[in-house]
């Protein structure tokens, strides 16, 4: 009970101060590249949820990101929806598919269920680019709605995403320290072991697919109003896929700060880099920093941290 | 145990987060005027994003020998878009907000335009856009300006010229086919030609699209052989119109007149590698070593371009898109010279309301910000080598077919005898 109340008010204090960060009216640049950083806080902790803890390596991430802003698109386009709606529906259908996937997919193991993840992503691009009311392949420009709070919709969004990371990560650590997290890591382990052991398999791979494509989606929902535009190429960038994993892995995939450690340290790196350097160097960057992880602390920083410690 | 543990977590990322922000702003001399954009260096559209930048690098550099803009220098500050249009908001409000820039640019493309759009009009900021079809037509900003000559309708630009030659060939043809891939340009770029099939009474036997991705283009090809069109308009990007072409020549299609919309078929490289296929395709230009293309000062600015752009190796040639930068930079010079200031509503209004002397010619804007009255090309490949880059320096090679006042050659008709 303890942890959870604890847990709750540094997510209220997080909250808080991405508040008053909107407040200060800083540089408007931070708020560009806090989103960014943030949103990849949502989508790495996403899927952790399934690659860390469960084990299944998800590579449709674009998918389900961009089923998120699309979903967003089309309430935008029907009835101008609100943004609290967007995030809520842009979750809800990214959920559908997490569990429609899961229900499909799950039967296969390792790298087939990786395959399966990448061909959904693409399968899923095809049909937005044939749909002409979300602008199909040509794209989609979209108005921001006028007077959001803070006075600045980037402003506003920038918080929104703070919120979005704090309740990502909160469920995350949730889930990881109850039963579910616990069943999820035994079947990581040994898929039929845990079987045997009596833990509930599929629906626990049922839960994490759900939960995982919920939080992707939701962080995809903000999406249209970030960028203002939206065409299939830049929603189902490979980038979403490549960071996803990216981050966990340099972070530690098994505990709920490892996929936060990496996407602010990997985050912040690729705005660094896109503004000073060159952004060719961008992917780069992720490509080494990953191979050096996985050849010399393939736990992440967490597990050389631990080490260090010498536990 | 794991509380204190996760505080430093949050702590330190938050430290991380601002340490990476505030690492960004540099040192800012007030001196030179600073002119901002986002280009494509890197990803799909690179190919022209590099030599777009070099041309613009060139006007700033002669800009600066002739004393610079209102007496202070000018310096370009540009960032990768990567050809992603989820970076441009980004790096314009960077530009904006910790370089200060004084005025902006776009990218190159549509769709790196469109994300700009937004801020620009938030900002009230004067925009010229390269090369981008239609950006304003939602919007309406009277701020925005763009540059390629596809005039007030861009959406039949490429169409008009294509379906209005073919119309006057005798025997008139009959059957058309229209072609292109399912991406931005080629998608309303059909449209366009829909209209004016219908405009000219022709009969579509034919119409369909592909997917960007395809690799093997003989199907689609064989398919369209199946109809039997006399005209062809083809809607695509460069790998698919080489290998449209490619496909075309190796299934021996052959109708009366066939191209139109094909990106890519205008770069050096591509007009090198393909050689004598070119020849007998009537397609859409821009620009063309032809007499009644030489401007003022444009061979002046081929004599600067082309050994840097040799140097840096960058599209050697340059005739689609360079000239047209370069162009854009001089309407926006010549706007801050006049208005003798940097107010972005001054200029803008400047702009609007002449007409500009540049490198492509005399430049009139009109509704939407695009050019007042199109200028789109239809130029025909005669005569083509195979192998020979020199070629293409000459005049006779791509004559320019319409529009009849910068009329230079006559159309080799049916496409079965330019092939000879």
């Amino acid at each position: 009970m303890r942890h959870t109340a604890g847990t709750l008010l540094v997510g209220l204090a997080v909250v808080a101060a991405g508040i008053a960060v909107a407040m200060l009216r800083v540089n408007p640049y931070l708020y560009f590249a806090g989103y960014v950083i943030l949103q990849y806080v949502v989508i790495a902790t996403a899927w952790n949820i399934l690659g860390g803890y469960g084990g299944y390596v998800n590579f449709g991430t674009p998918a389900f990101f961009a089923l998120g802003a699309y979903t967003a698109v089309v309430l935008i386009q029907w009835i101008r929806a609100p943004l609290p709606v967007l995030l809520l529906a842009g979750g809800l259908v990214s959920a559908l598919l997490g569990l429609g996937i899961g229900y499909l997919t799950l039967r296969l193991r390792g790298v087939f269920f990786s395959i399966a993840t990448l061909a959904l992503s693409i399968v899923l691009q095809t049909m937005i680019m044939n749909w002409d009311y979300v602008g199909g392949s040509r794209g989609l420009s979209v108005l921001r709605p006028s007077g959001p709070p803070f006075g600045n919709y980037v402003v506003f969004l920038f918080t929104v995403m703070v919120a979005l990371a704090v309740g990502a990560v909160t469920v995350a650590r949730f889930i990881e320290r109850s039963w579910i997290g616990r069943g999820l890591s035994a079947l990581r382990d040994n898929e039929e072991a845990a079987e045997c052991m009596g833990v509930p398999t599929l629906r626990l791979k049922l839960f994490a697919t759900t939960v995982s494509g919920f939080l992707l989606g939701v962080a995809g929902a903000p999406f249209p109003y970030y960028v203002t535009f939206v065409e299939p190429n830049s929603a189902f960038a490979i980038d979403y896929a490549v960071n996803a994993l990216a981050m966990p892995m340099i972070g530690g995939t098994t505990s709920w700060i490892g996929p936060v450690i990496g996407a602010v340290l990997l985050g912040s790196a690729q705005q660094l880099a896109t503004v000073t350097i060159s952004s060719e160097m961008n992917l780069f960057i992720v490509g080494v920093v990953l191979v050096a992880f996985v050849v010399l602390a393939p736990e992440g920083i967490l597990g050389l941290v631990r080490r260090l410690r010498g536990r | 145990m794991n509380r204190p543990r996760a505080l430093i977590g949050i702590v330190v990322a938050t430290l991380v987060l601002i340490a990476a922000v505030g690492l960004i702003p540099v040192a800012r001399a007030a001196d030179p005027i600073r002119i901002g954009l986002g280009m494509a260096l890197t990803g799909g559209l690179s190919a022209n994003g590099k030599p777009a930048l070099l041309a613009m690098q060139i006007w700033k550099d002669e800009i600066n020998k002739k004393g610079g803009l209102l007496g202070r220098p000018v310096e370009l500050i540009y960032y990768d878009d990567q050809t992603n249009p989820a970076t441009v908001p980004g790096i314009y409000t960077k530009l904006l907000d910790v370089d200060k820039v004084d005025l902006v640019v776009s990218g190159y493309g549509t769709n790196l335009i469109a994300p700009l759009m937004p801020i620009a009009i938030e900002r009230k900021l004067t925009v010229i856009g390269v090369f981008g079809l239609a950006n304003n037509e939602k919007y309406k900003y009277p701020n925005y300006f763009q540059i390629s000559p596809t005039g007030p309708d861009p959406a039949t630009s490429t169409a008009t010229g294509f379906f209005e030659l073919a119309a006057k060939q005798t025997p008139k043809p009959q059957t058309v086919a229209i072609v292109g891939a399912d991406a931005e340009y080629p998608q309303t770029a059909l449209v366009g030609a829909r209209e004016i099939i219908k405009h000219h009474g022709f009969k579509t036997v034919y119409d369909k699209t592909y997917p960007p991705s395809t690799v093997d283009y003989t199907p689609i090809v064989r398919a369209i052989k199946a109809t039997n069109p006399d005209i062809l308009f083809v809607a695509s990007y460069p790998p698919d119109s080489v290998g449209m072409l490619r496909a075309a020549h190796e299934v021996g299609l052959q109708p009366k007149i066939m191209g139109g919309g094909m990106v890519g078929l205008q770069f050096t490289t591509i007009m090198n590698s393909m050689g004598s296929k070119l020849n007998g395709i009537v397609n859409y230009d821009y620009w063309v070593p032809e007499k009644t293309m030489m401007f003022p000062g444009i061979a002046e600015f081929f004599k600067e371009y082309q050994p840097r752009a040799t140097k840096e190796g960058v599209d050697t040639l340059g005739y689609y898109l360079p000239p047209y930068a370069y162009a854009a930079m001089q309407i926006l010079g010549d706007a801050v010279t006049t208005t003798k200031g940097l107010d972005q509503q001054k200029i803008a209004d400047h702009i609007r309301s002449h007409e500009f002397s540049t490198i492509v010619g005399k430049v009139k804007f009109g509704k939407n910000g695009e050019w007042a009255k199109g200028r789109t090309l239809m130029v025909q490949y005669q005569k083509v080598q195979d192998g020979n880059i020199e070629q293409f320096r000459q005049p006779g090679k791509k004559p320019v077919l319409y529009p009849e006042e910068l009329k230079s050659g006559n159309i080799i008709y049916p496409y079965s005898a330019a092939l000879k």
